[in-house]
């Protein structure tokens, strides 16, 4: 009960109290006393029962039992005769006094019952406007400081500390920098979910509360006691632990606003990023497109043998921005996790002609020899993207193998994959370096005169898992690499034989 | 039409593609009509009465493929297609709505004029009904349902030879898997385009001097096959 709701006479010291019911019947009696002979003494009798009743009303239940206890005594020591004295001379009298008192004594009792109840009725309609202004303020809260200042704001009302305690970004309950014996009682409240008491030697124990949110726990909120009496804290649990959930579910929801709010972001993101390469891929491919062919036309003119290569040259490089800028864009399509596998049943030697077919003019200083395992099953992969990584590995050993130096492909079955290999006999890269060469934008050579941007490995890597395989690079140093795609072998479509599928 | 004297209209609206297109072709003594864009190619192709249309996919204000649709309904000519979409679902849409092959970009005079080339040799070739044909060393007798290598008989199965036939019956033009696998297995298979790989693989077996660098089989990554003599 807070002191400011109380009724006026309440508020004022017992010895006080007493003092002005001594007054009110006093005065009663001298109100009486005059006319004690010419009036009804029932009427004194209301009189002092209607004193009795205000002071019920107004200051509580004692000063009542005792101002009908007086009263009783006054009326028989002035009012009834003989006079000035206990003595009574009509026995009647005595019963007036048993119903004057019991009379006093019940209205005592209804009243003061009555106000108690409306006082229970105020404090827990106090209780629930508490509990409203609270939730109203958990909801309106945009941040964790928010929500932490309305609950503090709110247990000080109720004459405690409050302190709460968040997950960690690993879903762990951050105990900050409380003792150990606290951080012991927090973790045990959020491993139990339940209430848990802390240590009662200090006074009344404080309260350790988990916040249990329909999607999971958020934390725990500790409770200290201020200035409460252990039975009114103890008489609030309740009341606590619905401030507990209420909290609980004013983070999650602060949570799941954040969520939504980082998945818009990353959606923009997402949308911008697409819009960029769709734009990129279309915009650098027209003008490389006209550069390539200009130039390749230019290169075929009956010009100076000196212009004609200069013609060629820029055919070439124009070819080579194109390349890089495709490995580019699927690259970041990888990365964004955009790329669509187009997957179906096929072989790998349709992936090994069509990548000999594009790279001819790049491979024509390598001899090739070209190994195809006799027992190559049907293998599920995207047709454009294999070519792709073949491509990637084929360039990357002409590029680093010295001219005229023979390229190996190799296609074979080894532990349940579908290999294919291609070796050169390059200088090899150190077995230190090899792992590092699949970062993006790194080549085997710190400062390097070759062209290209070390994307193709990193592009071949990404590809290949994707597929569910791997790519490995294995080299000895003098001796040549050998780049290896691994695809897994799946179990292929039934192939019917020609007599099975066309009868007759 | 032989083609010596080819007329083609190339639609594209980017004009230095167009510039390069134009010179290399008339640098063949063939003529060129342009347009830069979808309506224009359309009342272009209606007027000039073109031997072979450019169309590239990507066009301001119509899509290349219902150029194509449109083109298809009155004419035979053969269309090439110039893609700067490196989506091969692309590609096989406007081959489905009636392109014959096509380009992506970037690409280099020299496989420009091969495709142009290829496209009005077949054109020219649909004229004849002779049932003798031959490629590298292989010569096929339609009527006689008889293949020779180096004179020697090469043993086909049935299913080899009707996918033979139907490679050489639209030689020179890009076929979808769908397409080959409808004509050789029936519509009721179109799926089923591991049955073509292998046959492909071993029709490359049994004719081609090199069957992991074919010069006549040919794979369009991601979109199906082309024959070529």
């Amino acid at each position: 009960m807070k002191p400011n709701q109380l009724p006026s006479g309440r508020r004022l010291p017992m010895g006080w109290r007493y003092g002005l019911v001594v007054i009110a019947c006093l005065l009663i009696t001298l109100l009486t006393a005059p006319f004690r002979d010419t009036l009804e003494l029932a009427n004194a009798v209301m009189l002092f029962l209607l004193v009795v009743f205000l002071v019920a009303l107004k200051l509580g239940r004692g000063p009542a039992v005792f101002a009908a206890f007086l009263g009783v005594a006054l009326f028989d020591f002035f009012l009834v005769p003989p006079h000035f004295t206990f003595a009574v001379s009509d026995g009647v009298y005595l019963i007036t006094f048993a119903v004057m008192l019991a009379v006093g004594l019940l209205t005592t009792g209804l009243t003061t019952s009555l106000q108690d109840e409306t006082e229970r009725v105020r404090q827990h309609e106090r209780e629930t406007r508490g509990h409203y202004e609270l939730a109203r303020t958990l909801t309106g809260a945009a941040t964790i400081a928010q929500v932490e200042e309305a609950v503090e704001s709110y247990a000080a009302h109720q004459q405690c500390r409050v302190r709460c305690f968040w997950l960690t970004p690993a879903r762990q309950l951050d105990t900050g920098d409380s003792e150990l014996l606290e951080s012991h009682l927090l973790q045990m409240a959020f491993n139990s979910q339940q209430p848990v008491r802390g240590d009662a030697d200090a006074g009344t124990p404080p309260l350790y509360l988990p916040l249990r949110a329909p999607m999971g726990m958020r934390g725990v909120l500790a409770i200290y006691p201020q200035a409460i009496s252990a039975q009114d804290f103890l008489a609030r649990e309740p009341l606590f632990i619905t401030l507990a959930s209420l909290l609980a579910i004013a983070v999650e929801r602060l949570h799941y606003v954040d969520v939504a709010r980082q998945t818009e972001i990353e959606i923009n993101a997402e949308k911008l990023r697409s819009s960029i390469l769709a734009a990129l891929s279309h915009d650098l491919r027209t003008p490389l497109t006209s550069l390539l062919g200009m130039a390749d036309e230019l290169a075929g003119r009956p010009l100076p043998e000196a212009e004609r290569e200069a013609a060629r040259l820029i055919r070439d490089q124009a070819g080579a921005v194109h390349r890089m800028m495709t490995n580019l864009l699927d690259m970041a399509r990888l990365q964004a996790g955009k790329m669509q596998l187009r997957l179906e049943w096929q072989l790998y030697e349709d992936v090994i002609s069509t990548s000999l077919q594009l790279l001819k003019p790049t491979l024509a200083a390598h001899p090739l020899t070209l190994e195809l395992a006799p027992d190559l099953p049907l293998l599920r992969f995207d047709a454009v993207l294999i070519e792709r990584v073949l491509c990637n590995l084929l360039e990357n050993a002409a590029k680093y193998a010295p001219a005229g130096s023979p390229i190996r492909i190799h296609a074979y079955l080894e532990d349940g994959f579908a290999c294919l290999a291609v070796s050169d006999a390059g200088p090899g890269i150190d077995p230190a370096h090899l792992e590092r060469l699949f970062a993006l934008f790194e080549r085997g050579e710190a400062e390097s005169s070759k062209p290209g941007v070390g994307l193709g490995l990193g592009i071949a890597k990404a590809i290949a898992e994707a597929h569910g395989g791997s790519l490995r690079l294995s080299a000895t140093p003098g001796a040549g690499t050998t780049a290896c795609l691994r695809l897994p072998l799946g179990t292929p479509p039934a192939l019917l034989t020609e007599d099975e599928h066309e009868p007759g | 039409m032989s083609q010596a004297e080819l007329r083609i209209l190339l639609v594209e609206d980017e004009p230095h593609i167009r510039r390069f297109v134009r010179s290399t072709l008339e640098a063949q003594q063939w003529t060129v009509y342009e347009a830069d864009c979808g309506q224009r190619g359309l009342v272009e192709a209606g007027s000039r009465q073109p031997d072979l249309l450019i169309v590239d996919l990507g066009l301001p204000d119509m899509d290349g493929v219902a150029l194509i649709r449109d083109f298809r309904h009155w004419s035979q000519a053969p269309v090439l297609v110039l893609s700067a979409r490196s989506d091969e679902g692309d590609k096989i849409e406007a081959l489905d709505a009636g392109a014959d092959d096509y380009l992506t970009k970037p690409f280099g005079v020299g496989e420009l004029l091969a495709r142009v080339r290829a496209l009005s040799r077949r054109h020219a070739r649909q004229q004849e009904t002779s049932p003798l044909l031959s490629f590298g060393d292989v010569s096929v007798d339609l009527s006689r349902r008889e293949v020779r290598r180096g004179g020697v008989e090469v043993a086909l199965t049935p299913m080899e030879y009707k996918l033979l036939c139907a490679l050489l019956r639209d030689a020179g033009k890009a076929l979808t898997h769908r397409m080959l696998m409808q004509a050789v297995w029936g519509p009721g298979h179109t799926e089923d385009s591991h049955y073509l790989r292998i046959y492909m693989s071993r029709l490359r077996q049994k004719l081609e001097q090199d069957p992991a660098q074919p010069v006549h089989f040919i794979t369009l990554s991601g979109v199906g096959y082309r024959f070529q003599f």
